[in-house]
């Protein structure tokens, strides 16, 4: 009896944590679901479309590698919160074309690609007022975030994609972060 | 019984183990992370065949002449190529605001190649001549006020190549305390959405985007000469540990760690023992363009202090570049200015990072509630988020002013931005009959940007670089705050002698402010110099311009104040072409560096032989000293999903053996 209880609480929270590892995952998805439909309104003119009524958060630009079948919705801020639903923008980097815009994402969701991304890929953004840019990955390293600090400060015209590194550790938390700079080709005429 | 209490002890065990496991493991992740830093890091960059190279090693060799109030600094880059090809070094690093830069020097071996000065655009085109002709040259460009940049071509392998920055400076005097500070490195600036008009495309390349900093391959030596005219006493420098020795004039300063790393900003000060006379410094300059003078005199001192009550507004910066110390340092500060007001003052508290709150929505009386009300609120404030000042200081200078109340606005924060014009401008329309004092906060606070938002304010600028200053910095800004203003002074010259002053107003002094103004005269000047003011009362003074001293440096600090004034007419409507047909002539004439001017120096003789290909590295400028990184710019981006899957197949794993091993027990056991 008291061996077989304590079968099934062990189970039961193997199954819990099991759930709650899938869960992060099918939020992560989801939610760029419904970002979608509020980066649609975003392009017809809203301004700061709410993805769903309680949403503290809203997309400020879709990101696209058409070449890794990627296309993801990137939101206003980069706060641990909104992270969990898509990539998001780090606050006090540039706007897009204006200087270097940091983006970034989760390494086990999101930005799982970035370990894919080799330079020479193609990034294509649009940004809320529709317009498309086109980037084109120049480098990609790791950097230490205890030492080292990503410039903001008037560079030319790139984004800079940032996620946790090394990829497959399993304890989040660590100091590296695993960049991949893109520069800009050329803006796509606007639709 | 036991039974019962086996299912909550095992949820209780594995939420420890879960915890244990995320604790346990984060100091070894760290040390895995230092170790992949180190090898395939992103200091080790490659070159246009896959080699990769080290960018070079920099050291940075200060020296300063300080002789009475002008001080003359020399500022040594060396750039060591210890990888064996050819490297170009970049490098962008900060000078003191309204520093007077004149002199460019490139050392190569035993031969010194004097630079010369040059209109922005040309001057890199000549440097990007000699770099693809594979000459070694260099080219100092200014990028802000008081941030410029080096390019140095052609550092054959192995070898060093040193470039000498020179510059002229106004020493700071304030109560009889002389201090210099020395910025180290440079706190990353937020750029709210505006575009900035700041810069020519031609240099844009030189920006690095990314900065890796390692304090291993920077370091830093300062040597200071003091010749104050009067012993000394009270040498201090306050972030470095120095080392003090007499000499002839005065005294020699130098880093005890002649190998420090450039991770906070070098300060200064020292008090020459004088008599109870008023200081009086006056020297002169004659050149081409005319007679240029600098005047330095302390006004009498009014020893009342006022009485009118004061409505005091604290703005406290709270965005992520304050996180670490400067968030301490600015509550530290906020608490002791509140500490400060008596009950027939009044005062709000806005704090403001992307958004601004306000503690109360227009000023209330300082009583003992609404005070403790404002001790708790300040102990709570957090850095996160960017630095949107403009609004957070509109909603300041728009609270409705009381007639009874001297309107004081104390802005605490590291002004860590890119658009101080705009707020420059905000300033100047909407302060009225408010004061605005800056308090700098941090290792490296943007001090060009507040010491001219507090002149622009009638205010002063106070910087404070640690905790332990608060108390001492904080106390003599309560004495300005609670001092009768110097106003309505006016310099009256002989008779025919139009001068052109720069800055072009004196302004209103606080107590234990000198006046120090520079000026061009159109032919040398004789008799007396009649200075007035008023503070409780009208005083005046007369000083005999027959004890004028000749010191060469004179002219030049008056053209770098000349051209900051010309630059700072762009936030009252001045046009950028107008502004650059004023400054560029002056900046040619006076052989200084500007927004549209550089120095360049090229050695002739070609170094780097055809075929040879040439990297460019990047250098970063160090971190701030504890400035807490994570917090801005690099979010923590890792989800604990894949912890969550192996604790989760682990504990199943463990479930299921558990439940066969009972099960092969049951069948044994016999029923």
């Amino acid at each position: 009896m008291k061996a077989r209880l304590a079968v099934v609480a062990l189970a039961a929270i193997g199954v819990w944590q099991v759930g709650s590892g899938a869960y992060i995952h099918a939020k992560a998805w989801l939610a760029q679901q419904l970002i979608a439909s509020a980066w649609a309104r975003t392009i017809e003119g809203e301004h700061a479309a709410k993805p769903w009524p309680w949403a503290d958060t809203w997309p400020v630009a879709r990101l696209q590698v058409i070449d890794r079948d990627i296309d993801l919705y990137v939101l206003a801020d980069a706060s641990g919160r909104s992270l969990a639903f898509g990539p998001g923008y780090v606050s006090g980097s540039a706007p897009i074309g204006a200087g270097n815009t940091v983006i970034a994402g989760h390494r086990d969701t999101h930005f799982a690609f970035l370990r894919n991304l080799r330079p020479g890929d193609e990034l294509e953004i649009q940004t809320t007022d529709g317009r498309e840019w086109r980037f084109e990955v120049d480098e990609t390293h790791i950097i230490d975030s205890r030492t080292e600090r990503l410039q903001f400060d008037d560079a030319a015209a790139t984004v800079t994609l940032l996620t946790c590194y090394p990829f497959d550790a399993i304890v989040p938390g660590g100091p590296l972060r695993y960049v991949a700079v893109a520069d800009l080709r050329n803006r796509l005429p606007s639709h | 019984m036991q039974s019962k209490s086996a299912a909550p002890v095992i949820v209780f065990l594995c939420a420890i183990l879960q915890v244990w496991i995320l604790q346990f493991f984060s100091p070894i992740a760290h040390a895995q992370g230092t170790e992949q830093d180190i090898s395939s890091g992103s200091l080790t960059l490659r070159d246009d065949q896959g080699r990769s190279i080290d960018a070079p090693r920099l050291h940075t060799a200060v020296r300063m002449q300080v002789s009475g109030i002008v001080a003359r600094v020399e500022v040594s880059q060396s750039f060591h190529n210890d990888s064996d090809g050819w490297v170009e070094g970049l490098y962008a690093f900060p000078l003191p605001e309204n520093s007077a830069v004149d002199t460019l020097r490139m050392q190569v071996g035993e031969r010194i190649i004097v630079g010369e000065i040059r209109e922005k655009a040309q001057a890199q085109k000549i440097f990007e001549q000699a770099r693809a002709q594979g000459q070694r040259a260099s080219v100092v460009h200014q990028q802000r006020p008081n941030l410029f940049r080096t390019a140095v071509a052609n550092i054959g392998p192995g070898e060093t190549i040193d470039v000498v920055i020179g510059y002229l400076q106004i020493v700071d005097q304030d109560a009889g305390r002389y201090s210099l500070r020395f910025p180290l490195t440079i706190t990353p600036r937020y750029l709210p959405g505006v575009q900035t008009s700041d810069d020519s495309s031609t240099i844009a390349d030189l920006m690095p985007r990314l900065a890796h900093a390692n304090p291993q391959r920077q370091s830093v030596s300062i040597e200071a000469d003091i010749d104050a005219g009067a012993p000394l006493e009270h040498v201090v420098s306050p972030y470095h540990p120095i080392s003090v020795a007499k000499t002839e004039g005065g005294v020699r300063v130098q880093l005890r760690d002649q190998q420090s790393p450039p991770d906070r900003d070098f300060e200064l000060s020292w008090t020459p023992v004088v008599s109870g006379e008023p200081a009086v410094a006056l020297f002169r300059e004659p050149t081409d363009q005319g007679e240029h003078v600098l005047l330095m005199f302390m006004p009498p001192q009014a020893a009342h202090p006022v009485s009118t009550p004061r409505e005091v507004i604290f703005v406290i910066d709270t965005s992520g570049s304050m996180a670490g110390q400067s968030i301490e340092q600015a509550r530290a500060a906020l608490l002791n200015g509140l500490r400060t007001l008596q009950p027939a003052d009044r005062f709000t508290v806005i704090q403001f990072n992307s958004v601004h709150e306000e503690l109360f929505d227009e000023p209330v009386e300082a009583s003992p509630r609404n005070l403790a009300h404002a001790y708790r609120y300040v102990n709570n404030l957090y850095a996160t988020g960017g630095t949107e000042i403009l609004p957070a200081l509109l909603t300041a200078l728009a609270m409705r002013e009381s007639t009874e109340h001297l309107r004081q606005v104390v802005f605490i924060t590291d002004a860590a931005v890119g658009n101080e014009d705009q707020l420059m401008m905000a300033i100047r329309e909407q302060l009225g009959d408010a004061r605005l004092f800056t308090v700098g906060i941090g290792s490296a606070p943007n001090g060009h940007f507040l010491r001219n938002a507090a002149r622009a304010g009638r205010g002063t600028f106070t910087y404070i670089g640690s905790t332990n200053e608060v108390e001492r910095k904080m106390g003599e800004l309560l004495h300005k705050l609670t001092s009768p203003v110097l106003t309505d002074i006016e310099l009256h010259w002989p008779a025919g002698i139009e001068p052109e002053y720069a800055p072009a107003s004196i302004g209103d002094l606080y107590a234990g402010e000198p006046i120090v103004v520079t000026a061009r005269l159109p032919a040398a000047a004789k008799g007396m110099l009649t200075i007035s003011g008023r503070t409780s009362g009208n005083w005046t003074r007369q000083i005999s311009l027959g004890g004028m001293q000749p010191r060469t440096g004179v002219a030049a600090l008056w053209a770098r104040n000349r051209i900051g004034d010309l630059m700072d007419a762009r936030a009252s409507g001045a046009t950028e072409e107008a502004t650059r047909s004023n400054v560029l002539p002056l900046a040619l004439q006076y052989q200084l560096v500007s927004s549209y001017t550089s120095l360049v120096a090229v050695d002739r003789t070609p170094a780097r032989p055809d075929g040879e290909p040439l990297s460019s590295r990047r250098l970063p400028n160090t971190k701030p000293n504890g400035l807490d990184w994570p917090a801005e710019g690099m979010p923590s981006t890792a989800t604990p999903a894949e912890l969550n899957f192996a604790i989760g197949a682990l504990l199943l794993l463990a479930a299921l053996g558990w439940h066969l091993r009972t099960r092969r027990l049951q069948e044994r056991r016999p029923r």
